[in-house]
């Protein structure tokens, strides 16, 4: 595990030049939620009403937390990198040192979220209150359980990543499939909690990706319960288990289909 | 013993084809075409613990995709390899610690981080424990004299010194084989030297077994005492660095920009490639003049401009094919 660790730590220390750039795309997180806080703000005519279960506070802290995943992932960039990697032969440098292929590049995007992850909760957190003034119902163990379930969240979403950007082996481009599981995250985890859709599809995002990546941590943050915050974590862990077996299968039946002409 | 084995090794890649123009990029979606190209056809070879071997031929002869089978990179089609009796595929972690790799046409380092911090990432890796890392940075850093530049980012290194940097990242867990592909690509030859005199300094210090690949004959002239010359997939030759001087190497060209015309027809051991005028292009067999003497044939004063330049490794690999034929 030291060397895993140390990939972390060669990569935050890498990637430490690019702070004030991250601090620049702040911006576009801060428009997005106050577009969402109007929005919300106009749609819940009484800050009391619930819709969906949701009151106005909750909702809005729902998309913060969401956002502060999306924007730490900054998935689209990672699959463009693991996708170009593999059509370059980039990859092949990877495979005779001594690590776990699927664990060095878990690792260097963990090294690349852990700045962004500093960042954007703190001035995410910070807008969060600007624009409603309080917190959700929290205390320290809550907070420490939300913690873990984004941490977990991020890893299973590099996973999932990786395995859409590891497909390059087998086809040109692997950007469409990106396309089409950023667009479904986006949309029924990102911008809405599961309840707002019809039940049958809500039966369907239960046992999806969104449930883990993006759903679980917000939803505990704005209504936390420990019977939820069991399920999502054993949900999380089941996901783990499964987004590893199938990068590590894709990646060992690709490596055998590498093909580098020279260089 | 054989520190590395090699028993008929072959690959092929498998290329798709594509019709000229935009008919032929529609036609290739729905009948794609395929080309198999032979890189690597049956070949067998050993290498010595401790030697520095050539591995040389020209652009596309085979030479890295050998490299990338021996180095657990690219799966073989037929043949077998062992490296210090592993073999590169299935006992790919445990061989990684043994070998160490430089791509010259790939960078390995981290380009943010400074040489130090990356061989501290590189020691890590290999499972060093700090206090060795350290230690053999140190080395390391005497060896390839590094001080200068230790602590500058690797982006802002030249490519001289980025190159002495890769090579030194790759010794850092001591590997037992070092494999260098093209080591020497795109460097000026006072650079080029200079990597050559640190890879002989290597060698000469850590006992490190080298596989030198490169399509310039400088580099094996001064290093290795083998050779190897690898062309269209297949080996071509297998002999000491001697007797190929003696049989190949034994020519070099020069072109000189002279004042006034020479005339050179009947001197022994002088071939005339091309005379237009003021410019000169010779051939000069060594083994009966010596440069030297065919310059003051050309008499010093009398030259303008000079360039003298062993002959192109093309031209000595069709020279072997016709002294087998």
């Amino acid at each position: 595990m030291r060397k895993y660790a140390f990939i972390i730590k060669t990569q935050v220390m890498s990637n430490l030049q690019y702070v004030f750039n991250l601090i620049f795309n702040y911006i576009s997180y801060f428009i997005i939620l106050f577009i969402f806080f109007n929005i919300w703000q106009y749609i819940y005519s009484d800050s009391t009403n619930l819709i969906n279960g949701y009151n106005l506070n909750q909702m809005t802290w729902y998309v913060v937390i969401t956002e502060i995943i999306w924007m730490t992932l900054n998935g689209r960039k990672f699959c463009i990198q693991i996708s170009n990697d593999v059509k370059s032969g980039n990859i092949t440098y990877n495979i005779n040192k001594p690590y776990n292929y699927i664990g060095y590049v878990l690792s260097t995007h963990l090294g690349d979220i852990l700045i962004r992850i500093g960042i954007y909760s703190i001035l995410g957190v910070l807008t969060g209150f600007l624009f409603l003034g309080r917190f959700p119902d929290l205390n320290i163990f809550s907070v420490i359980i939300v913690i873990i379930t984004i941490f977990l969240a991020l890893i299973i979403s590099t996973l999932l990543i990786t395995f859409i950007g590891l497909f390059s082996f087998f086809i040109e481009d692997s950007g469409p499939f990106y396309w089409v599981y950023s667009k479904l995250i986006l949309v029924f985890g990102t911008m809405f909690p599961i309840e707002f859709f019809p039940s049958i599809i809500q039966k369907i995002l239960n046992f999806s990706p969104v449930y883990v990546v993006s759903y679980g941590p917000a939803k505990l943050f704005v209504d936390f319960s420990w019977n939820n915050a069991i399920s999502i974590i054993i949900a999380q862990l089941i996901y783990l288990a499964i987004a590893y077996l199938m990068c590590y299968l894709l990646y060992k039946k690709g490596v055998k289909k590498i093909n580098v002409n020279g260089g | 013993m054989a520190i590395i084995e090699v028993k008929g090794l072959s690959k092929n890649f498998k290329v798709k084809m594509k019709e000229k123009g935009l008919k032929g990029s529609i036609k290739s979606i729905f009948k794609p075409k395929y080309k198999i190209v032979k890189a690597v056809r049956n070949i067998s070879f050993d290498v010595e613990k401790g030697e520095i071997i050539a591995f040389i031929g020209p652009n596309g002869a085979g030479k890295s995709t050998t490299i990338k089978m021996m180095t657990s990179i690219l799966y073989p089609d037929k043949g077998t390899i062992k490296v210090m009796s592993y073999d590169p595929i299935k006992d790919r972690k445990k061989l990684s610690y043994e070998i160490g790799t430089v791509f010259g046409q790939k960078e390995q380092l981290w380009t943010h981080l400074t040489p130090y911090d990356n061989f501290k990432f590189f020691g890590a890796i290999y499972d060093l424990p700090d206090s060795v890392i350290e230690k053999k940075i140190e080395e390391l850093n005497m060896l390839f004299e590094l001080e200068e530049f230790i602590n500058t980012p690797v982006r802002n290194l030249s490519l001289g010194q980025r190159i002495r940097c890769e090579i030194a990242a790759a010794l850092i867990h001591e590997p037992k084989i070092l494999f260098l592909d093209e080591p020497t690509i795109g460097l000026d030859p006072v650079v080029k030297e200079n990597i050559r005199t640190f890879i002989k300094r290597m060698n000469k210090e850590f006992k490190t077994t080298i596989f030198l690949t490169s399509h310039d004959i400088g580099d094996i002239e001064k290093l290795c005492k083998r050779v190897i010359i690898i062309n269209d997939g297949q080996i071509v030759l297998d002999d000491t660095m001697d007797n190929l001087k003696y049989h190949y190497l034994n020519k070099k060209i020069v072109e000189a920009k002279m004042k006034e015309r020479i005339n050179l027809d009947d001197e022994d051991g002088i071939n005339i490639l091309k005379d237009k005028g003021y410019n000169l292009k010779i051939e000069v067999d060594t083994t009966k003049r010596s440069v030297a003497d065919a310059l003051k044939l050309l008499n010093p004063d009398n030259i303008i401009d000079i360039n003298i330049s062993n002959i192109p490794l093309e031209d000595i690999i069709s020279n072997i094919y016709k002294n087998k034929d």
